[in-house]
């Protein structure tokens, strides 16, 4: 099914204000125009830190809302879930949201038939806080001027408005930033899923020759993926031409190449891996002490689908004295085969635990042990759930 | 006052069918078994929801034993196939957690297998005194 292409917008505004041709804003404003979708999900940006989601009908919001935007990690899987589950929807996702929604999808909670996913190849998203401080202390700029930013070449461009009304331009080398705990967050820095290969179509400009900026690197992984692109080129939206040869391979450098330095990232940032066995038990109990039970990392994790009734809300009791809540603990054991790793947990908590550390050490040695990669295709049913023997009965004897 | 030997407290989960007959069994044999253990019955070891298991441990319970009938055997036609899945991710996580891999168990024991039941009760108990008590374990009088 795996096609490539070269893709951009037909219409001039859309092309120039896209981050790289524009072709994801006109492919959604052509589906919503010709009635192939209902409604479209994607991320108004309020300012270069925060975007808010929009669900919408009308093409010209979406028009307003192309571009890239790094510093809003927000995971559109669970607007999916609790606005659009019945309509048939578009929208682009980033690998965490395309492994969210699938999901959901295992979970019976969307139908995959009408959710129509535009992949975006992603390098990471920034916290804003952080970003916030890095524009004061690396940056030099008050952090409410800075109006543009934009990750290229291994750097991190930000524009601010000075006081005459001039733009400055001021860039920093993301590895010389990352070094001193800034740059990208940390679920992002550690993670290997660069290219959406869950969703319907990937676009990005990995693979872009030289000198045809303003292009998108296209590639076409379901048929639904290609119905929404024949859609778009036949309603004139979009143009598309065969992608080169060593264009493909670019992006497949590109991809390995960030894989490469992820896999170096998640060891530079696992501080237990040194530790002993009781240093690793003191550790995890020090870091979740702190928790209030608020209950934001359920909410916003894009793999839970227990809602109200769920069994670490139940079963957790504010009066015990465990080392560790029944809270956290059933969280970290239900989602150790199925923790794509988005770190969204930890964006939200309000005592600051650091949670994208605690879960991939637990999912991602249960993922090795079980073979099993979360959110890549919905025919992979949670193992955790599975009523085949997956082990060898006798096994387990010590 | 002499100072009192360290005993483990030990749960045990055994399926009503084939485990907590085997445990019956080891009593009308006549078999020693070390007053450690605390056994739960359940219809089922599939009912055993590891929840129950983490619970357990976070009590304070020095180690937790699975029992349920030996696979192919079980009397809700596979529900043990769920069991022995399960105990795999409990594994992984004990581990994880810091505690010792000794602190939980998974024994098939079919209801005639007393001595084997007796048995697996003393192996746990002394692995478990060598070990030490369960750091999640809170004792207030002191």
């Amino acid at each position: 099914m795996s096609r490539c292409y070269l893709a951009w917008a037909k219409d001039e505004r859309i092309r120039e204000k896209g981050a790289d041709g524009g072709f994801v804003t006109a492919t959604l404003v052509s589906a919503l125009e010709t009635g192939f979708i209902d409604i479209a999900l994607v991320v108004a940006k309020k300012s270069v830190y925060e975007g808010i989601p929009v669900l919408t009908s009308n093409p010209e919001v979406v028009k307003e809302c192309a571009g890239s935007l790094h510093g809003a990690p927000i995971n559109l899987t669970k607007y999916v879930v609790e606005y659009a589950a019945e309509k048939r929807i578009g929208l682009p996702t980033k690998p965490c949201d395309a492994r969210g929604i699938i999901e959901q999808a295992k979970r019976r909670q969307v139908n995959l038939d009408n959710i129509f996913m535009i992949g975006l190849n992603c390098g990471g998203t920034l916290h804003p806080l952080r970003m916030r401080e890095m524009a004061a202390d690396f940056y030099g700029l008050d952090p409410d001027s800075v109006v543009k930013e934009e990750i290229k070449e291994g750097k991190i461009f930000l524009v601010s408005k000075e006081a005459g009304g001039k733009e400055k331009e001021t860039a920093i080398k993301i590895d010389e930033l990352e070094q001193k705990g800034y740059g990208r967050r940390d679920a992002c820095k550690s993670c290997v899923t660069k290219i959406p290969t869950s969703s319907d179509l990937a676009c990005g400009n990995w693979g872009v020759p030289k000198g045809e900026e303003k292009k998108t690197f296209v590639e076409v992984l379901t048929a639904k993926g290609e119905a929404i692109l024949k859609n778009a080129i036949d309603s004139g939206y979009v143009c598309i031409e065969e992608a080169p040869g060593e264009g493909i391979e670019m992006r497949r450098k590109i991809e390995a190449g960030m894989q490469k330095l992820a896999e170096s990232w998640k060891e530079r940032i696992d501080e237990v891996n040194a530790l002993s066995r009781s240093g690793r038990f003191d550790f995890y109990v020090d870091a979740l002490k702190n928790c209030i039970h608020c209950g934001a990392c359920k909410e916003v994790c894009p793999v839970c689908a227990c809602e109200k009734e769920a069994k670490c809300l139940d079963m957790n009791d504010e009066r015990d004295s465990y080392a560790i809540s029944m809270y956290n603990v059933l969280r970290i054991f239900h989602l150790m085969d199925s923790c794509i790793h988005c770190g969204q947990c930890e964006d939200v908590c309000p005592v600051d635990i650091p949670l994208t550390l605690i879960q991939r050490r637990f999912s991602e040695r249960m993922q090795r042990h079980l073979g099993y990669t979360p959110g890549m295709s919905v025919d992979e049913k949670p193992p955790l759930y599975e009523t085949e023997l997956r082990w060898n009965a006798e096994s387990m004897m010590k | 006052m002499a100072e009192e030997e360290w005993e483990p407290k030990i749960l045990a989960f055994c399926c009503n069918w084939c485990s907590y007959a085997g445990a019956d069994a080891a009593g009308m044999e006549r078999r020693q078994v070390p007053p450690t253990i605390r056994v739960i019955r359940v219809m089922c070891s599939g009912r055993i929801d590891p929840a129950f298991v983490l619970m357990g441990l976070l009590e304070g319970a020095d180690a937790v034993l699975v029992t349920g009938c030996h696979i192919g055997d079980c009397h809700y036609v596979n529900a043990n196939n769920k069991t022995r899945n399960r105990y795999e991710f409990l594994k992984e996580f004990v581990d994880e957690l810091g505690l010792e891999p000794d602190r939980l168990w998974l024994r098939w024991i079919s209801a005639s297998e007393g001595a084997l039941f007796a048995d697996m009760v003393r192996e746990v108990t002394e692995k478990i005194k060598k070990i030490g008590p369960s750091p999640l374990r809170r004792d207030w009088k002191k």
